[in-house]
């Protein structure tokens, strides 16, 4: 067969990697060459920047407590506590994950929109006519986004690191930020990260639809916070302790438990039951979705 | 030992000159008459070597495709041959997008198979460089160029990303490259529909409506392309509604109507079909003596102009009966179906949305 034009592109080999390393940098290459994906890289920035000034604001009111605020010998302690090693490490620690509580939404819905844009904007048979692997196809983007939330966390992290150190000189503590309690908050954070931007592509592979996997994904992560409150009701009604620890099947809930070295409420359970329930969340919605997408007709 | 060792040298010696030979001569096949233009038909739009019939012939075999108890296409079966240009013609909703979809792995066939060379698509390896598709004019996202759209398939598929500059000036879109989808007008987003497809140089281009919102020299243009390849012993199926375009291009056609095979042939076969649709324009001074000789199985019809229409009796046969009858004939033309005419007959009385 004869070309249909000199081709001096096609005979040369392009991209010789794997199906899979392929399409994840496939991947970056939609997430470069739309608007949305730098938009929310910089709406994530400008957040994290906006939480590090409130939390600033926040620590310095911790470590000097204003008067007639609290009671004197209550402002005495509290700052007493504040500049204890354990309270400037807290402190470190939280001006290192500014904001990173609810800057994973960010994460969590880029996640969403890599696999939903693909139906939005009728490109996934485009996709799928290209490489005919589904599952392959979903596991770049559960990559994609896992890398995605990793950057956010680098970004947020690096900012962090910029403005922590002169803040809690000017603050007049100070404290290694390699320590064991600031390390520990800043690499569960990357975990957080990570799993919230496949926990939305998860969603967003299940759901298909852009509106409501987004909506999904807020409703899951806001909704989480009234599992407490929830939880009340059938506990005054039972009185069973478990019930106590039961919010903690909420995604958002059992990711604060999670990543926080203190209680994320009262009577949470230990760290590892949450990132069990968080990743157990994640990994049914990621194989859910490969599962729907090898199934479903691409119309 | 010596004699073993010096012929399994000179074996693999030979074996590597051949290599090497064979080659060159794909290479020089592949340059020979592609210039930058479009190259001439290398087979004459006719015969084609076997080896490339049984890689590129689409093979459709009881497709069956049913929606909540509706079937959209049903025991469908057809071929597609290398070297010629097949219509896929249907009324809205017949089903031909959802056959196209099954023959690309997009939508399981409730029944049936579809496979190009012999291979279902999802089995092929390197589909894009086998099959091209273009099945949405508005498939690209649209704040991304045309270019980074072609770009991104490059990278999925494995080709070279400079492959998408190349079939942009193929299909007329460079000045127009960096420019997003959402600026393109339709005619453009139909180009690079067609880009999208022949970045892989694919033996099998498959194209749903390409010649939809393009203007006479788009329509034009795509015509020639489409000749083009299929000269080149591609495997060209191509669906539309445009009958008068598609009796222009088309070698072969696949008419469908509610999901089922209507008819399937070469154009002149299909048309040739409805002869019975044919019709004579007569021209004479007494047409009232005419239809009385011709009888009461002959139905005319005035014209207009003097003239009228004879169906049920041809021109050979309205002749000489006028001859006996001894009426004055100043014109006698045999008016074939066209292909709408052929298109409406085939696919008359069937729901066209069910």
């Amino acid at each position: 067969m004869t070309a249909l034009l000199d081709s001096a592109a096609l005979d040369q080999a392009g991209d010789t990697g794997t199906t899979l390393a392929r399409l994840l940098r496939a991947e970056f290459m939609k997430l470069r060459t739309t608007s949305t994906g730098w938009l929310f890289l910089v709406g994530f920035i400008v957040f994290t920047a906006a939480s590090l000034a409130i939390n600033g604001f926040g620590s310095h009111y911790q470590l000097y407590p204003q008067q007639g605020l609290v009671s004197r010998a209550q402002g005495l302690a509290e700052a007493a506590q504040a500049h204890s090693p354990a309270g400037v490490a807290a402190i470190a620690a939280s001006m290192m994950t500014s904001g990173q509580r609810v800057g994973v939404l960010f994460a969590l819905l880029l996640g969403v929109v890599i696999v939903t844009s693909e139906f939005a904007s009728q490109t996934a048979a485009v996709t799928f006519v290209t490489v005919p692997r589904r599952a392959t196809v979903i596991w770049a983007k559960v990559t994609a986004a896992a890398c995605c939330g990793a950057l956010f966390w680098l970004m947020g992290t690096v900012i962090a690191a910029v403005a922590t150190p002169p803040f809690l000189y000017s603050q007049h503590v100070s404290t290694s930020l390699a320590g064991w309690i600031v390390a520990r908050s800043v690499l569960l954070n990357l975990i957080g990260f990570a799993v919230w931007g496949v926990f939305g592509l998860g969603l967003g592979a299940v759901l298909r639809n852009q509106m409501a996997s987004v909506i999904g994904a807020i409703v899951v992560y806001a909704g989480s916070f009234g599992a407490e409150t929830a939880f009340t009701l059938p506990y005054n009604l039972f009185h069973q302790s478990w019930l106590l620890a039961a919010p903690v099947i909420a995604p958002a809930l059992a990711y604060a438990v999670m990543i926080m070295s203190g209680q994320a409420f009262p009577d949470a359970p230990s760290g590892w039951v949450g990132a069990v329930i968080m990743f157990g969340y994640t990994a049914a919605l990621v194989a859910g979705g490969i599962a729907l997408t090898k199934r479903r007709d691409v119309i | 030992m010596v004699v073993l060792l010096a012929a399994a040298v000179i074996g693999g010696l030979v074996w590597l000159a051949r290599l090497k030979r064979d080659g060159t001569r794909t290479d020089r096949a592949r340059t020979d008459g592609a210039g930058p233009g479009l190259p001439d038909r290398p087979f004459g739009g006719k015969r084609v070597p076997s080896a490339l019939m049984a890689q590129g012939r689409i093979d459709v075999c009881g497709l069956t495709k049913e929606y909540r108890g509706v079937r959209a296409v049903d025991d469908l079966s057809f071929t597609v041959e290398p070297g010629r240009v097949t219509g896929f013609l249907g009324p809205n909703g017949a089903g031909k997008t959802t056959t196209l979809r099954m023959l690309l792995d997009l939508v399981e066939p409730t029944a049936g198979t579809a496979t190009i060379g012999g291979v279902r698509y999802a089995d092929l390896d390197q589909p894009i460089r086998r099959v091209g598709a273009v099945l949405e004019a508005g498939a690209a996202h649209k704040d991304r160029s045309g270019r980074d759209h072609l770009r991104i398939v490059c990278q999925s598929a494995g080709i070279l990303l400079a492959r998408a500059d190349e079939v942009l000036e193929l299909v007329g879109l460079g000045a127009a490259a960096h420019r997003t989808f959402r600026g393109y007008s339709l005619g453009m987003r139909q180009r690079l529909g067609v880009a999208a497809a022949l970045l892989g140089d694919p033996q099998v281009p498959i194209l749903d409506e390409p010649a939809n919102g393009l203007d006479p020299e788009g329509i034009r243009w795509m015509r020639d392309l489409l000749r083009t390849l299929a000269a080149q012993g591609r495997t060209v199926l191509v669906s539309s509604h445009l009958l008068g375009e598609m009796a222009q291009l088309a070698d072969d056609l696949v008419i469908v109507a509610a999901g089922r095979l209507a008819a399937q042939g070469t154009v002149a076969s299909v048309i040739g079909s409805m002869t019975y649709l044919s019709r004579t324009l007569v021209r004479t001074p007494e047409p009232g003596k005419l239809a009385a000789v011709l009888g009461s199985d002959v139905v005319v019809t005035p014209a207009g102009d003097g003239g009228a229409y004879v169906t049920g009796a041809d021109a050979v046969a309205i002749g000489d009966a006028a001859l006996r009858a001894g009426v004055a004939i100043h014109q006698l033309v045999t008016q074939l179906p066209d292909l709408e005419a052929a298109f409406l007959e085939l696919t008359a009385g069937k729901a066209a949305i069910r």
